[in-house]
């Protein structure tokens, strides 16, 4: 195994990508390289997921890479009222007005659906996990829920879907194996209400009523004091809960840990973290 | 990989410290919920003495030592129907079918032992008590107990509260996809085509049926080959009399404020339905035999379809309103 190091954001990152995917003879590559959570300047995030993220294309096209697997997310759905129940991948992508972070990555899978299209030889693969949870699990969702007290959007009780990290990784080897292309959800099995979620792990929820709570968010965000935008609080209000048959009959995915295992596995290992 | 010894060597470990954790949520339980419930059993018990009526508090106050009885979180089917919720809510909806609104049934024969089933009802009421009181009646009178699954308009089903507690009652948002979804999964689905005109109706509309929205019923009925029966609701029209409706809070509410005689005077007491005498009648079922699905995408066909439902509920409604003076 070998390692090397290419800045995407470089205006000649495709070239130099292109040279050394061909040197290594390469035949898929994983697509990862994304911030877990906003929080990073915008125009630098926008530089790295979209532009690099074109130029990772570009380089795959050049060198004939065989397959180009992307991991997105399947908050490019969009948390909103009227969301029906389970999101299939025909769904338009809505995501949120005020997530920037997500926006980009809406951005990235209408470009990769379009350069697919042009690549009729090349296997584009995109995962959209809905929230991955785990031991080594890290995103703005894990942040905000790892709390003894969980600020809640008060009134709403949204149905939560996770992913177990080992069956994301599990998809992304499916990924490599199958021939399939176009978008897959990944979700574990079941949902539960985000309260029913609290109270297996023995969470306090705080509810606040909404038109305060994305006051209080906004100002904190603004001045980089605190973790969570205001955006953020939707996703706990609206479900955004997908449905994974297309991953389950093309990709051949069925996930080990359910929500609830997935859930569970998160708590306790954070609660081993804190007896450390 | 699945298969691995070391996965479920791991799952072991997690059901077993997802059982400790229980416990000691057990232990903590809601103690504010209790108190907020051993205090409002207190004030009503005056009031139901009064009335003559204290087997009412004590069946309150059961009502409401079970509804803050911890227990282990229930699982949930995919819109959120919560079984374990329900079966708590239960003495309380089958308190307000049998002794509140003493709900009467006819039709009841056209309730058939079928896989799926698409039920189009008259909306009335500002709360889905008309749903409610609709599935109690089918799970009462079907053979095999079987309770629908009732679709609610945005309006409602995403409002603070409401949200939080009516899919858990079996409410789901109205729209094709999980009407869909739910006929495939085999469930009874009860629709409202009437929607928002239907539930915030004037008073003096009652029992006027509003347009049927755009029909997608219809068409996806047919194309599944589900029996549509149609179903008339008498009694929930009087439950939130509505004496005028501020269309002007639409722009703050997302939908017109109802001004009934309670609501909003008496804040969220407002909402208490008053006691009126319900029917509900099960119409003859509409079957799609010698269709072809293809006339789905007929909209003056759909159209014709659409207005034929509503007419029949229509005359349900009328015959059962003749002679009835109260309800003119």
């Amino acid at each position: 195994m070998r390692f090397h190091r290419v800045d995407l954001t470089e205006p000649t990152a495709d070239s130099r990508l292109a040279e050394l995917l061909e040197k290594e003879r390469c035949e898929a590559l994983v697509h990862a390289a994304f911030f877990k959570a906003p929080g990073v300047e915008r125009e630098y995030m926008h530089e790295l997921e979209v532009i690099g993220s074109l130029h990772v294309m570009n380089a795959c096209a050049a060198a004939g890479v065989g397959r180009l697997v992307v991991i997105s997310t399947a908050q490019t759905y969009g948390p909103h009222a009227d969301n029906p129940g389970f999101l299939t991948e025909a769904h338009p992508l809505r995501p949120h007005a005020e997530a920037y972070s997500i926006q980009d990555r809406a951005e990235l899978e209408g470009l990769l659906r379009v350069f697919s299209e042009r690549h009729r030889g090349m296997n584009v693969v995109v995962l959209k996990p809905c929230g991955v949870m785990g031991p080594n699990a890290d995103s703005l969702l894990v942040q905000h829920l790892s709390g003894a007290a969980v600020t809640t959007v008060m009134g709403f009780d949204p149905l939560m879907q996770f992913l177990h990290e080992e069956d994301l990784l599990h998809a992304l080897q499916l990924a490599l194996i199958q021939d399939v292309r176009g978008s897959f959800n990944l979700a574990g099995e079941g949902v539960l209400p985000l309260s029913t979620l609290l109270r297996l792990a023995g969470k306090r929820s705080v509810p606040v009523p909404h038109p305060m709570l994305y006051r209080l968010a906004y100002l904190p965000w603004l001045s980089r004091t605190g973790e969570v935008p205001a955006a953020f609080y939707d996703h706990l209000r609206f479900g955004w809960v997908v449905d994974t048959a297309r991953a389950k009959t093309l990709l051949g995915f069925e996930p080990t840990y359910s929500t609830k295992e997935a859930w569970l596995s998160f708590v306790v290992s954070r609660r081993m973290r804190s007896y450390r | 990989m699945t298969q691995d010894g070391r996965y479920s060597a791991e799952l072991q470990e997690l059901r077993r410290s997802a059982s400790e954790l229980r416990e000691s949520i057990q232990r903590t339980g809601n103690s504010t919920l209790k108190r907020v419930a051993e205090g409002a059993t207190e004030a009503f018990r005056g009031t139901l003495e009064q009335l003559g009526a204290p087997e009412l508090w004590l069946e309150l106050q059961n009502l409401l030592r079970r509804l803050t009885n911890e227990t282990e979180p229930a699982a949930v089917d995919g819109f959120g129907l919560d079984q374990e919720f329900l079966a708590r809510w239960q003495p309380l909806l089958r308190f307000l079918y049998e002794r509140w609104w003493r709900v009467q049934i006819s039709g009841a024969q056209h309730l058939a032992d079928e896989p799926r089933v698409l039920m189009v009802a008259n909306r009335s009421g500002i709360l889905p008590y008309d749903a409610l009181m609709i599935a109690e009646a089918v799970e009462r009178e079907h053979v095999r107990n079987r309770r629908p699954r009732f679709l609610t308009a945005d309006w409602l089903v995403t409002r603070p509260f409401a949200q939080s507690w009516i899919p858990k009652l079996g409410g789901v948002r109205a729209c094709p996809e999980n009407a869909e979804r739910l006929l495939l999964a085999n469930e009874w689905v009860l629709a409202f085509p009437e929607g928002q005109k239907g539930a915030l109706k004037p008073y003096r509309d009652r029992y006027r049926l509003q347009r049927f929205g755009r029909g997608g019923f219809v068409p996806l009925a047919l194309r599944l080959n589900v029996p549509i029966i149609p179903v008339a609701v008498i009694g929930g029209e009087e439950v939130h009399p509505i004496l005028y409706r501020a269309d002007m809070a639409r722009r703050w509410l997302g939908f017109p404020l109802p001004f009934t005689p309670t609501f909003p005077w008496l804040g969220p007491l407002g909402l208490l339905p008053l006691p009126s005498q319900w029917r509900i009648v099960f119409g003859e079922p509409l079957r799609w035999t010698g269709i072809d699905p293809e006339r789905g995408e007929d909209p003056l066909f759909v159209n014709r379809i659409r207005d034929q439902i509503r007419l029949s509920i229509a005359e349900i409604l009328a015959e059962e309103l003749r002679g009835d003076r109260s309800r003119d």
